[in-house]
């Protein structure tokens, strides 16, 4: 991903979908700020509620280029990330042949996947940290540490600066842990590509 | 003085008539060269061979019988297999194996002893003279009042309100050995210091620690009995070294400061570590211990130095190793050798500063608690981070994607009475064990804050008492329905298995025992 964001030509588009309430909208705004404010790179932002909003699905959309973009809504997702079975039913066929799936592991069971799949249990380990509202910062970072769209630091300026003030503390705690799993999944990936799967092998 | 000492042991039957001919011929028996009659080769043990280089030998030859000749039987086979032990421990003190050699005799060899002993001697002079600055005890006095008032001022033990909570729970006492903490506790005070019951008892201290957990007053009475045995090592009164103070002499002689121990040569290619890292390993006395219990226990602690460098490499984690480790001091500071710790401390610690060492991985937890708490305890200064294992673990596998492969054994555990009393640190490892995936997992009926004792602690002072205590907690471990026994600690490992070799009932109590370290190294793996 790094490497293609250094090209000439970068444009991702990634789509959140989940339940209203889980925070799918902040986590696509915090993507799309980090990516224009910090990074400088040119960011759309759509959000949109279905009529079904306030517990049914919802998505936000955002656009991460490094040249002008001059139509915000997806219709081929290159990222797509799920935090519910119903916005994995609706998206999963829209997304590109190459493209990457995140999903929330034990909310989701990612049938017929034919792309490389990511997954964290983001809501289970924002309970184990005491808040179920933060899932949505923690796959914020799985995402950032998996996907590189944003840089870390960008990522993490802007959840300090989006979250309400005096929970910027426990928001980048969270952050950091879905980042951290980042990493080991990727870490774990290679390892196993290598031929590593355990300590003693 | 530039001269060499070369020690040799004559078995008193065919190498003794070879060296007496030798003497009636007034031959050119090297200068260097002192002679030591005994029994048998057989008898001189690894701690003995090893004794002598801590008390400054250069050298160290034993003559015992020709094979087939020995009049006891198994004298030679001993004294080979203690020879081989011994230049081992010798490779890794870093003093050449070269330095001890065994040689058999009948009793007309004469000629043939004389070509060995110029042999060796020319051998030993090649080699050099040896780094080992013997460390001189002071001839031992009357008990030192003034300084026992001192640890009893020192450690508040006027505290004790003699409610006995102690001895209700002491390990020792269960056993039925007449001992209470709180009686040592008070006879010290009252200025009973030299009753032989007393002195006795100051030794026999396990130091696990049950007492100052339940004590009310929170009287350190493991840290007390420490600090008096300082004072009472330096009396006639010293206490009983187990296994022939073989680990004394090993820890004594690493306190040379010019010996540079080759601690890690053993270790597999495969293990990845930083020469230039930041982040030390120290590995502690493990190597030490599977060569002097290697025909005894089969001891393999070893292995766990090796599974947690594994587990660190799992993680992507290449720890510095400094390959002239030496111990850590535990065990002297335990056994009321203060000096002798200290000098292994300030070593240690000079080691680690140079390097630039900013944190200090350990998997043993008497390592652990040394390095992080006694050295700046007894002025020894850390500009370092001391972690265990166990924490740096915790803390990779809780950032997700790890799993654990299934065991088809139920668990318990022993817990280490330095990490989960002395460190508060009992959740730690229980946290680790709740990851994993056997069949079961069962708690012992003590454990925890609770847990019994292996049954010894600094090598001193092993005996039935000590014995009773293992058989015991090997009953409580059986009594879980569980098939593996896991430690966290070698010495508990050493321990509980020296129990399982009774010969009336070791089939019983016998069960398979794995350090935490091995057990995840060998199930974990990527998600």
């Amino acid at each position: 991903m790094l490497k293609e964001r250094n090209q000439d030509s970068m444009k991702k588009e990634i789509l959140i979908t989940g339940f209203g309430g889980q925070g799918i909208v902040m986590a696509g705004r915090i993507l799309g700020q980090a990516a224009s404010l910090e990074d400088h790179h040119e960011s759309t932002f759509v959000q949109s509620y279905g009529p079904e909003s306030r517990g049914g699905a919802c998505s936000a959309q955002v656009i991460i280029s490094n040249q002008v973009i001059h139509y915000p809504y997806i219709s081929r997702p290159d990222i797509l990330i799920c935090m519910s079975q119903a916005g994995y039913e609706k998206f999963i066929n829209t997304i590109k042949p190459d493209g990457m799936l995140l999903v929330e592991q034990d909310l989701i069971n990612p049938r017929n996947a034919e792309v490389e799949i990511f997954s964290i249990p983001a809501t289970r380990m924002a309970e184990e940290s005491g808040n179920k509202m933060m899932a949505n910062i923690i796959m914020l970072g799985f995402l950032t540490a998996v996907t590189e769209v944003v840089s870390l630091d960008a990522a993490l300026k802007t959840v300090t600066r989006l979250v309400p003030e005096g929970t910027e503390e426990k928001n980048i705690q969270a952050f950091n842990k879905g980042w951290d799993y980042g990493r080991a999944t990727l870490k774990g990936r290679e390892k196993k590509a290598a031929g590593q799967t355990g300590a003693i092998s | 003085m530039n001269s060499f000492h070369i020690i040799l042991f004559v078995c008193n039957w065919g190498p003794h008539s070879a060296f007496q001919k030798l003497q009636d011929e007034s031959a050119d028996i090297p200068a260097e060269v002192k002679m030591v009659r005994i029994p048998c080769a057989g008898r001189i043990s690894k701690a003995l061979l090893i004794k002598a280089f801590e008390m400054g030998a250069d050298g160290v030859m034993l003559a015992g019988c020709h094979p087939g000749a020995c009049r006891y039987g198994s004298g030679t086979e001993s004294a080979r297999q203690n020879t081989e032990d011994a230049r081992e421990i010798l490779e890794l003190l870093g003093l050449k194996k070269d330095r001890v050699r065994f040689a058999t005799f009948l009793p007309d060899d004469s000629e043939a002893m004389l070509r060995l002993l110029k042999d060796f001697s020319n051998e030993i002079k090649r080699v050099g003279k040896s780094p080992v600055i013997p460390t001189r005890k002071p001839a031992p006095g009357p008990i030192d009042k003034k300084k026992v008032a001192e640890v009893v001022a020192a450690h508040d033990i006027f505290a004790c309100q003699d409610c006995g909570k102690c001895s209700s729970a002491c390990s020792l006492a269960q056993m039925g050995k007449p001992f209470s903490p709180r009686v040592v506790a008070n006879s010290v005070i009252a200025g009973d210091i030299e009753s032989p019951t007393v002195i006795e008892n100051i030794w026999a201290c396990l130091t696990c620690g049950l007492c100052y957990e339940r004590c009310p007053s929170a009287v350190n009475f493991p840290e007390f009995i420490r600090d008096v045995r300082h004072v009472l090592s330096k009396s006639d009164r010293a206490g009983h070294e187990t296994h022939g103070g073989f680990f004394q002499s090993m820890m004594r002689t690493l306190t040379s400061p010019d010996l540079k121990p080759e601690h890690w040569e053993w270790l597999p290619n495969d293990i990845r570590s930083n020469p230039d890292g930041k982040v030390l390993f120290f590995g502690g006395c493990a190597p030490y211990f599977d060569i002097f219990f290697r025909r005894h226990l089969g001891v393999r602690t070893r292995k766990i130095l090796v599974d947690s460098l594994r587990l660190l490499n799992f993680f992507d984690i290449e720890p510095a190793l400094l390959s002239d480790e030496r111990c850590c001091g535990h065990d002297l500071l335990w056994s009321g050798d203060q000096e002798n710790f200290l000098k292994l401390a300030a070593l240690n610690v000079e080691s680690f500063h140079h390097l630039g060492i900013e944190e200090v991985i350990t998997t043993c937890p008497e390592c652990y608690r040394t390095l992080k708490h006694d050295y700046p305890e007894h002025g020894v200064e850390i500009n370092f981070k001391v972690t265990h294992l166990y924490e740096i673990i915790e803390k990779e596998i809780s950032k997700g994607a790890v799993d654990f492969k299934k065991m088809d054994q139920s668990v318990t555990f022993q817990d280490a009475c330095r990490l989960s009393r002395m460190e508060r640190m009992a959740d730690l490892p229980r946290k680790l064990l709740s990851r994993l995936k056997p069949k079961g997992f069962q708690e012992m009926k003590d454990h925890a804050n609770a847990a019994v004792c292996c049954g010894n602690c600094s090598w001193i002072g092993c005996d039935s008492f000590s014995k009773a205590l293992q058989v015991q907690r090997l009953r409580q471990a059986h009594d879980t329905g569980s098939n593996l026994l896991v430690t966290a600690c070698p010495k508990c490992q050493i321990h509980l298995q020296c129990a399982m070799e009774d010969p009336f009932i070791g089939e019983e109590i016998k069960m398979e025992v794995e350090d935490l370290s091995s057990v995840i190294a060998r199930t974990i793996c990527w998600e």
